[in-house]
C-alpha cells in the first residue's frame, strides 16, 4: 500500500526533475525536440494526476468523499532532526495539484515562441514544476520549506533571463520579496519546531497526525507509542499534521514570548506575511505587476495560475490549523487584508494602460477573495458556533483559487498571443480585433467574462460564495466586498471595449494580426471550456474539495467552542472586577 | 396531466430549448445557410417551440387543474371606508399592533373575508433541479417556483419573443450580406465596410430568451441572481451589437455597469437573507421552509420578522449567554424600541427588502439608475422591443412582485416613492425627445415607474397586470418604430411626417399602441388593455391616499403622468405619421415593411387591445368559465398579502388591494384616467395634430425648462461629475500610490541597503583591509630589516641559533620557576 503511494507521489513530484536531468543530454541544436520532450514530461505528470482524479477505488485513485489525508507515506530523511520525507494529499491540496500539472502542461505548450537558451529554459521550467508540486504534497514542514525554496530560484532565472526589458529589476524584486517571506516563514517554522512536543498528543491524535502509522499492526503501534512516551525530553516535530494537533489540542504554542503576545501569535503573523506576499495582498503586492509584465507569457501563466495559490494554500493548511488562537484574534485583520486587496487591486486595474499590468492587478483583486473567504471566522458564540457561513467562505475561497487558476493563465496567455504579433501592450493602441481575429476575440471575451464573475463561468461561483459568507462575519467588510463587483465590471468591460471593439486597429504592425494558430487555440480553448464546466457544474470541484475543507472548518469551530470561548469568558471575568469587589471598594 | 410533475418538465423544456438554439448557433451559425441565414429560423423555431409548450402548459395543464377565482369583490362595504376620519381611527390600534413588533395584517370580518381567498390560493409547485454547492445546512441550487404568475409570464415572454423573432428576420436582413455602416467613419475617411452578422444576432437573442425564462421560473434568489446577470450580459451584447460604433459600446458598458450598481445592493440584500435565514428558496422545497414561509409562518400568513433575523440581531445577547428559546425570540420580536434586538431585526428586514429592490431599480431602470435605458436604444430595434421594453426591464418589476411577501410597509413605501419619481422624470424628458426610440425608451421608464408605484402602494395585481399589458403594447410600439426606422433610415422624428400614407400597417398598428398606452376606453364598459391596468393602478393609489394622506401626492403624480403620457405618445404619432413630410428625401424613399415585419405588428396590436379583457368583461364567464389576465394574477396573489398592513417604524398603512374595487376609488380613478388622458391627447392635437399652437414658440417661452428637459435633467453630467470622474481619480491615485509610495518605500529600502553595503565596503577596504595591510606592511618592513642579518655565513647563523636557543632556554626556565614559585 504505502510503497505504492511512495511511487505515485514521488513520480508526480520528481518526474519533471528527472526530465530536466535527461534534457542535459540533448544535442545543443535540437531546441524543438527539447520543448517537445518537456511537454511530454509535463503531460505525463498531468496524466498521473488524471489517474488520481478518475473515479474508482484503485490504489492510485483519489478517494472522493474522504476528508482525511490520503495516499500518505512517511520515510525518515534526517532523523536527528525528526525530518521525514512525508507526503500525502487531501481535498484541499489535490485540486491544486491537478491544476498545477494542467497549467504547467499548457504553459509548456505556450513556450514555443521561446528560442533563447532553450535547454536552460526547459530545465528550469521542469525544476519549477517539481518545486510547485512538492509544496502542495509535502506534509513535513521542513520538506515544504525546501520545495518552497526550490521553486524560487528557477522562477528568478526564468524572469531574469527570458523576460522583457526590465527583467532584471523585476526578477530581483520578485526574489527579494519572496525571500523575505521565506525568511519569516523559516523563523516561524523553527519557533514552532522547538516549541512542539509530540508526547503531548494522545494516542488517537498521534495516529491522526500520522506520527504513528495507523496501517501497522496494533501491537507495533502500541510499541512505537511506548517508545515515544519513554523518550526523555521533548520530541520536536516538523510534521504539519502533528503541529495542527498540537496547536488545536494542547497549550504548547501559547507561551507568551514578546510584548504580551503568544508564540503562536507571532508564528501566525510571520507565516501570514510569508504567505500573503505570495498571494499577494496589498501592501506587499508590488512585485506582482512588475514580475508579470516582464515575465515571458508561459511564466506569467505559471505565476498567476499556480504560484499565487501557494499563499492561499499555506494560509488554509498551515496558518489557521496550527495557530488557531492567533487566527481567531487576527481574523478581522486577515479579512480586512483580503477586502483591501480586492478593492485596491480593482481600482489600480482601472487605471492601467498596459494590458498585462491590468491583468496582473486583476489577479491582486481576485486573490483578495481567497484571503477573505478563508478568514471569515463566523463560528462564534453569538451565532451558537454555527460554522456554515465559514464553510461557505472557505469552500468559496478554495474554489476561487481553482477558478482563478483557470481564468488568469487564460488572460495572460491571450495577452501574450496579441503581444507576440504586434509587440506592444498599450491598451490605447488596440481596437477592432473582433473583426480581425474573431476566434481570438471570442475566446478572450469568454475568459475575461470568467474573470468578471459572470454566472455560468467559473469566476462567479468563487466570488459569490465568498461574498455571501462575509455578512455573518462583518457587515462592513461584507458591504465593501460586495461593491467590488462594480469596479470589476468597469475595468473588464472597458478593457474589452478598448481592445476588441471599435472599427479598426490603431496600433503598430496591423499586418501582423493573423488568426490564432492551432497550437494557440489548443491552449486557450481548454481553459475556456473548463471555465464553463466549472461555472455550470461547480460540484466537479466541490466533490473533491468540500469534505476536507469542511473538516478543517469543523475542527476549528469545535476548537472555538471548546477552547476559545471559555478562554474569552475567563479573560472577560478576570478583567472585570467581581461585583463583590466593587461593593467592597465602595 | 398531473400539474405537479408535468409543469416543471414542460416549462423546463420551454426554458432550455433556446439554450440549445444558442449552443447550435455558436458552433454552427456561420455554416447555417448563406451567411448564416438559417440561424434566424433555428432561433425562431426554438422560441416558437417554447411558446407552444408554454401555451400548452397554460391552457391544457394549468387551467384544467386550477379553477380561476371569480371576479374580485372588495372585502368591505363602502361605508366602512369613508376616508381619513376612519383611517385616523384605525391608527390608534395600529400603534398597538406596532408594539407587537410585526407588520400586522388586518382581517376584516366581512362576507368576502380572507377565507374565500384561502380557497382560491393554489400552492406553488416548487423543487430543485440541481445543486451548485452545499455546505453544512446552506445550499445553493437551481430550482423552480411555478404558480399562475410563472405560467402567465412564460406565455407572455415566449409569445412576444416569438413575434419579435419573426420580425427580426425581416428587420435584420441587411446583416445577411456585407454592410456599410454609415455611422462609423474610419481613419481614412471612408465608412466602415464589414461582413454581416445575422447569425450572431440570433445567437444572442436565444441566449437572452433562455436567461429571461430562467428569471421567471427561478425557485430561489441565487438562481434569480444568476439569470439576472445573464440577461444583463445578453443586453450588453445586444446593445453593443454594432461593436464598431463607439456610442454602442459605450452604451453597452453603461448598461452593464449601472446594472451592477443595482446588483451591489441586491448582493447585500441576498447576504442578509442568506446570512440570517440560511436559504434562498422562495417556496418550501422538500419540507425545508423557504423564505416566504419563514417570514409568514403563521396560519394567517402574517408578515413577521423571522426567527433567523431576530437571532442575528440578538447576536450580543446570545454571545452573553442568553438562550434563544422560542419565548425569548418572541419577546425580542415584540420589543421594537430603538436599540433592542427587535428594532435591529426589523431593520434587517428593511435592508433585505431594499437590497433586493436595489437590483430591481437597476434592471427596471428606475430613478436614480434609469440613465442606462435610453442609451440602450443603440441596439437594433427588435432588441429594444424585446429586451428593453417587454421582458428584461420588466424583470425588476417581476422580482418585486415575486418578492412582495417579504417587503415590509416601509420598503413598499420606498418603492412607491421611487416609482412615482421615476414615472414623472421620465415622462417629462419624453416630451422633448425627438429620437423616436428615445421617446419610447423614456416612456418605458415611465411605465415601469407606474408598475413600481402600483406595487409600492400595495397594488400587487395592479402592478403585475400593467406589466403584462405594457409588454404587449410597448413591444408593439417599439416594433412599429423599428418599422419606421427601417423605412426612413433615421431615428429623428424631425425628419419624418406624413408617413401614414406610405406605411399604413405600421401607422395604424402604432395608433392602436398609442391608444393602449394612453389607456383609451369608454368608461365603465370597454377599453384597450392599458385602460384596465392603468385604472387599477390609479384606483389603488387613490385607496392608498385615503389612508395615508401625507403620501397622497403619489396619486397626483400618477394622474399627471397619465396626461403627459398621452401627450408625448400622440406627439410621436403625429410627428411621424401625420402632417406634411418634413424631409422630402426620406419621405420619397419610405416604404411599408415586408410582411414578415407587419404581421407580428398586427398580432401584437390585437393583444394590445385585448390583453386586459377577461371573460367577465363580456359577462360570458358563466358560459366558458372565468378566464383572463386578472383572474390568473388574482390566483397567484402571494398568501397573506390581501388585507391591511401597517408599518412599524413609520406611520404607513397599505390598504387591502381588493378595496380599490370600491366605487369610491375605482370609478373616481376611471374618471381621472379618462380626463387626464383626454387632456394629454387634446394638447397633442392642438400642438402637433391640428397645429393650432406652435411648439417652437412655447419652447422659446420656456427656454430654461426646455433646456433642462432636453438635457435629461442633467443626470449624465451629474453622474459624470460625482461618480465617474472621482472613481477614475481614485483609480489613478491608487496606481500612483503603488508606484510612488509602496515601490518608493521598497526602492528606498533597497537604496539604503546598498548605501549600507557601500559603507560596509569602505569599512572593509579602509579599516579592516587597512589593518590587515598595515600589519602585513609592518611585517614586510621588519622582514626587510631583518634581511640585513642574512649574510650567507654559516658561522654567523650557527651563532644566532645558539644564542636563540640559550635565550629561549633561559626564558622558559624563568617562566617555569615563577610558576613553581
Amino acid at each position: 500500500m504505502e510503497s505504492s503511494y511512495v511511487t505515485l507521489l514521488s513520480l508526480i513530484v520528481f518526474l519533471p526533475a528527472a526530465g530536466a536531468l535527461v534534457l542535459a543530454f540533448f544535442p545543443r541544436d535540437k531546441g524543438d525536440a527539447m520543448k517537445t520532450f518537456s511537454l511530454v514530461v509535463t503531460a505525463a505528470v498531468f496524466v498521473l494526476t488524471l489517474i488520481m482524479l478518475l473515479p474508482g477505488k484503485g490504489d492510485w485513485q483519489f478517494q472522493v468523499g474522504v476528508s482525511d489525508m490520503q495516499k500518505t507515506f512517511s520515510l525518515p530523511w534526517i532523523e536527528s532532526f525528526n525530518i521525514y520525507y512525508f507526503m500525502g494529499t487531501d481535498g484541499i491540496s489535490f485540486p491544486l495539484i491537478v491544476l498545477t500539472a494542467f497549467v504547467s502542461m499548457l504553459s509548456m505548450a505556450a513556450s514555443w515562441p521561446i528560442t533563447k537558451y532553450v535547454r536552460a529554459y526547459c530545465i528550469l521550467f521542469l525544476l519549477l514544476e517539481t518545486g510547485m508540486l512538492g509544496v502542495f504534497l509535502a506534509l513535513d514542514f521542513f520538506l515544504f520549506y525546501v520545495f518552497w525554496e526550490v521553486m524560487l530560484l528557477p522562477m528568478y532565472f526564468l524572469i531574469g533571463v527570458w523576460g522583457g526589458p526590465r527583467r532584471e529589476y523585476a526578477a530581483i524584486k520578485f526574489f527579494l520579496y519572496t525571500l523575505l517571506g521565506s525568511v519569516f516563514m523559516l523563523i516561524a517554522i523553527l519557533m514552532l519546531y522547538f516549541a512542539s512536543d509530540v508526547k503531548l498528543l494522545s494516542d488517537e491524535q498521534l495516529a491522526a497526525a500520522h506520527v504513528i502509522d495507523a496501517s501497522l499492526p496494533l501491537e507495533e503501534q502500541t510499541a512505537r507509542i511506548g517508545e515515544l512516551r519513554a523518550h526523555a525530553g521533548p520530541i520536536h516535530t516538523f510534521n504539519i499534521l502533528a503541529l495542527q494537533q498540537i496547536g488545536q489540542h494542547t497549550e504548547a504554542f501559547d507561551v507568551k514570548i514578546l510584548w504580551g503576545k503568544s508564540l503562536q501569535w507571532w508564528a501566525f503573523l510571520l507565516l501570514l506575511v510569508g504567505f500573503v506576499i505570495k498571494v499577494p495582498s496589498v501592501p506587499v503586492h508590488t512585485w506582482l505587476p512588475d514580475a508579470h509584465v516582464e515575465a515571458p507569457t508561459p511564466i506569467s501563466m505559471i505565476l498567476a495560475g499556480v504560484l499565487l495559490k501557494m499563499g492561499g494554500y499555506g494560509i488554509i493548511r498551515i496558518c489557521y490549523p496550527i495557530c488557531p488562537d492567533a487566527g481567531y484574534d487576527l481574523a478581522y485583520f486577515v479579512c480586512a487584508l483580503g477586502v483591501v486587496s480586492m478593492v485596491y487591486g480593482a481600482f489600480a486595474a482601472l487605471a492601467q494602460k498596459d494590458f498585462k499590468r491590468l491583468v496582473a492587478y486583476s489577479s491582486v483583486s481576485h486573490m483578495g477573495y481567497v484571503v477573505l473567504g478563508i478568514g471569515v471566522w463566523s463560528a462564534v458564540a453569538g451565532n451558537e458556533f454555527n460554522a456554515d457561513a465559514w464553510k461557505l467562505g472557505m469552500n468559496g475561497a478554495m474554489f476561487q483559487m481553482i477558478a482563478h487558476g483557470i481564468s488568469s493563465p487564460g488572460m495572460f496567455f491571450l495577452v501574450g498571443v496579441i503581444y507576440d504579433r504586434v509587440h506592444h501592450r498599450d491598451l490605447d493602441k488596440f481596437g477592432g480585433l473582433f473583426a480581425k481575429m474573431p476566434l481570438y476575440a471570442g475566446l478572450s471575451i469568454g475568459i475575461f467574462f470568467a474573470g468578471l464573475g459572470l454566472p455560468g463561468l467559473c469566476g462567479f461561483i468563487g466570488e459569490v460564495f465568498v461574498t455571501l459568507s462575509v455578512w455573518n462575519f462583518s457587515h462592513a467588510l461584507a458591504v465593501v466586498s460586495a461593491s467590488v463587483v462594480i469596479i470589476t465590471a468597469a475595468y473588464i468591460l472597458w478593457t474589452l471595449q478598448r481592445v476588441y471593439l471599435g472599427p479598426e486597429y490603431k496600433g503598430p504592425h496591423p499586418e501582423a494580426l493573423t488568426p490564432m494558430t492551432s497550437r494557440e487555440v489548443l491552449i486557450a480553448a481548454p481553459l475556456l471550456a473548463l471555465a464553463i464546466v466549472f461555472g455550470v457544474y461547480p460540484q466537479a470541484i466541490f466533490n473533491y474539495m468540500t469534505p476536507s475543507v469542511d473538516q478543517t472548518v469543523n475542527e476549528l469551530a469545535t476548537w472555538t467552542k471548546d477552547v476559545k470561548a471559555p478562554r474569552i469568558h475567563d479573560e472577560a471575568t478576570a478583567a472585570m472586577p467581581a461585583p463583590a469587589a466593587i461593593v467592597a471598594q465602595q | 396531466m398531473d400539474p405537479i410533475t408535468a409543469l416543471p418538465k414542460l416549462l423546463g423544456a420551454a426554458w432550455l430549448i433556446p439554450l440549445a438554439s444558442f449552443a447550435l448557433i455558436v458552433f454552427f451559425g456561420p455554416r447555417m445557410g448563406k451567411a448564416g441565414a438559417k440561424a434566424g429560423w433555428v432561433a425562431t423555431g426554438a422560441i416558437l417551440t417554447s411558446c407552444l409548450l408554454s401555451l400548452f402548459a397554460l391552457f391544457f395543464v394549468w387551467l384544467p387543474n386550477y379553477k380561476l377565482p371569480g371576479p374580485v369583490e372588495p372585502h368591505i362595504t363602502a361605508e366602512s371606508r369613508t376616508g381619513d376620519a376612519h383611517a385616523a381611527g384605525e391608527h390608534a390600534d395600529d400603534n398597538h399592533r406596532a408594539k407587537d413588533g410585526h407588520a400586522g395584517s388586518k382581517e376584516h370580518p366581512a362576507a368576502h373575508g380572507g377565507a374565500s381567498h384561502a380557497e382560491s390560493a393554489v400552492r406553488p409547485i416548487t423543487g430543485d433541479w440541481y445543486t451548485l454547492g452545499k455546505f453544512g445546512e446552506l445550499k445553493i441550487t437551481i430550482g423552480y417556483y411555478i404558480d399562475s404568475l410563472t405560467v402567465l409570464m412564460f406565455a407572455m415572454v415566449t409569445f412576444i419573443a416569438t413575434s419579435i423573432h419573426f420580425y427580426a428576420i425581416g428587420y435584420m436582413h441587411d446583416e445577411l450580406h456585407d454592410v456599410e455602416d454609415h455611422e462609423v467613419r474610419l481613419a481614412d475617411g471612408h465608412h466602415l465596410h464589414r461582413k454581416g452578422r445575422f447569425h450572431r444576432f440570433f445567437q444572442y437573442l436565444s441566449l437572452f430568451c433562455f436567461s429571461m425564462l430562467g428569471i421567471v421560473i427561478a425557485g430561489n434568489m441565487a438562481m434569480v441572481f444568476v439569470f439576472w446577470e445573464l440577461v444583463g450580459i445578453c443586453s450588453y451584447f445586444l446593445i453593443g451589437f454594432y461593436i464598431e460604433r463607439k456610442s454602442a459600446s459605450n452604451a453597452a458598458n453603461k448598461a452593464f455597469i449601472v446594472n451592477r450598481v443595482g446588483d451591489f445592493g441586491m448582493i447585500i440584500g441576498m447576504m442578509v437573507l442568506f446570512g440570517t435565514l440560511g436559504t434562498f428558496s422562495f417556496g418550501d422545497v422538500d419540507g425545508q421552509p423557504g423564505i416566504f414561509s419563514l417570514v409568514r409562518p403563521g396560519a394567517d400568513h402574517q408578515l413577521i420578522v423571522p426567527d433567523g433575523m431576530i437571532k442575528a440581531a440578538a447576536f450580543e445577547q446570545i454571545a452573553a449567554g442568553v438562550e434563544p428559546t422560542a419565548e425569548q425570540i418572541a419577546a425580542w420580536r415584540a420589543d421594537t424600541a430603538p436599540g433592542t434586538p427587535g428594532h435591529w431585526a426589523y431593520w434587517l428586514m428593511i435592508i433585505a427588502g431594499l437590497g433586493i429592490f436595489c437590483g430591481c431599480v437597476g434592471k427596471s431602470a428606475q430613478f436614480p439608475l434609469h440613465v442606462w435605458l435610453p442609451d440602450a436604444m443603440e441596439g437594433p430595434t427588435p432588441v429594444s422591443a424585446l429586451v428593453h421594453s417587454a421582458t428584461m426591464v420588466a424583470a425588476g418589476v417581476y422580482l418585486v412582485g415575486r418578492f412582495f411577501p417579504v417587503f415590509v410597509p416601509e420598503v413598499l413605501l420606498t418603492i412607491a416613492i421611487i416609482g412615482a419619481i421615476t414615472l414623472f422624470i421620465a415622462a417629462t424628458i419624453a416630451i422633448t425627445a425627438t429620437d423616436i426610440k428615445r421617446v419610447l425608451a423614456y416612456s418605458t421608464v415611465s411605465q415601469l415607474g407606474y408598475m413600481m408605484l402600483a406595487l409600492g402602494v400595495g397594488g400587487w395585481s395592479a402592478g403585475m397586470f400593467h406589466l403584462i399589458t405594457h409588454a404587449f403594447f410597448k413591444s408593439l410600439l417599439f416594433m412599429c418604430s423599428g418599422s419606421v426606422i427601417h423605412a426612413c433610415h433615421t431615428n429623428e422624428m424631425t425628419e419624418m411626417g406624413g408617413l401614414r400614407k406610405k406605411m399604413p400597417w405600421t401607422a395604424y398598428t402604432m395608433l392602436v399602441g398609442c391608444l393602449a398606452i394612453m389607456g383609451a376606453g369608454v368608461p365603465f364598459s370597454l377599453g384597450l388593455s392599458g385602460h384596465y391596468s392603468k385604472d387599477s393602478i390609479l384606483a389603488q393609489a387613490l385607496s392608498f391616499r385615503a389612508v395615508n394622506p401625507m403620501y397622497g401626492w403619489v396619486f397626483f403624480v400618477a394622474a399627471g403622468g397619465a396626461a403627459i403620457t398621452a401627450f408625448y405618445m400622440f406627439r410621436l404619432w403625429f410627428m411621424t405619421f401625420a402632417g406634411a413630410p418634413r424631409n422630402k428625401h426620406v419621405y420619397d424613399h419610405a416604404h411599408e415593411s415586408p410582411r414578415i415585419m407587419y404581421v407580428p405588428l398586427v398580432v401584437l396590436a390585437v393583444f394590445a387591445v385585448a390583453a386586459g379583457w377577461s371573460t367577465n368583461t363580456f359577462n360570458i364567464d358563466g358560459l366558458v368559465g372565468n378566464f383572463g389576465v386578472e383572474p390568473l394574477l388574482e390566483q397567484a396573489r402571494p398568501l397573506g398579502t390581501s388585507g391591511e398592513v401597517h408599518g412599524v417604524l413609520m406611520n404607513v398603512v397599505h390598504p387591502d388591494e381588493h378595496d380599490s374595487h370600491l366605487d369610491q376609488f375605482h370609478s373616481r380613478a376611471e374618471l381621472v384616467a379618462l380626463l387626464t388622458g383626454l387632456t394629454g391627447l387634446g394638447l397633442a392635437i392642438v400642438f402637433y395634430g391640428l397645429r393650432i399652437l406652435n411648439p417652437e414658440e412655447v419652447r422659446a417661452q420656456f427656454r430654461p425648462i426646455y433646456d433642462f428637459l432636453i438635457h435629461k435633467w442633467y443626470f449624465d453630467e451629474l453622474y459624470n461629475a460625482i461618480i465617474v470622474t472621482p472613481v477614475m481619480f481614485v483609480a489613478r491615485r491608487v496606481a500612483e500610490f503603488d508606484q510612488v509610495v509602496i515601490d518608493g518605500l521598497i526602492h528606498g529600502v533597497a537604496l539604503w541597503t546598498r548605501g549600507v553595503s557601500v559603507l560596509d565596503d569602505r569599512f572593509d577596504r579602509y579599516f579592516v583591509d587597512g589593518l590587515v595591510n598595515g600589519a602585513s606592511r609592518w611585517i614586510f618592513r621588519t622582514a626587510v630589516w631583518l634581511r640585513g642579518a642574512e649574510t650567507g655565513q654559516i658561522r654567523q647563523y650557527v651563532m644566532f641559533i645558539v644564542i636563540g636557543t640559550v635565550a629561549l632556554f633561559l626564558l622558559i626556565s624563568l617562566y617555569t620557576s615563577t610558576l613553581a614559585g
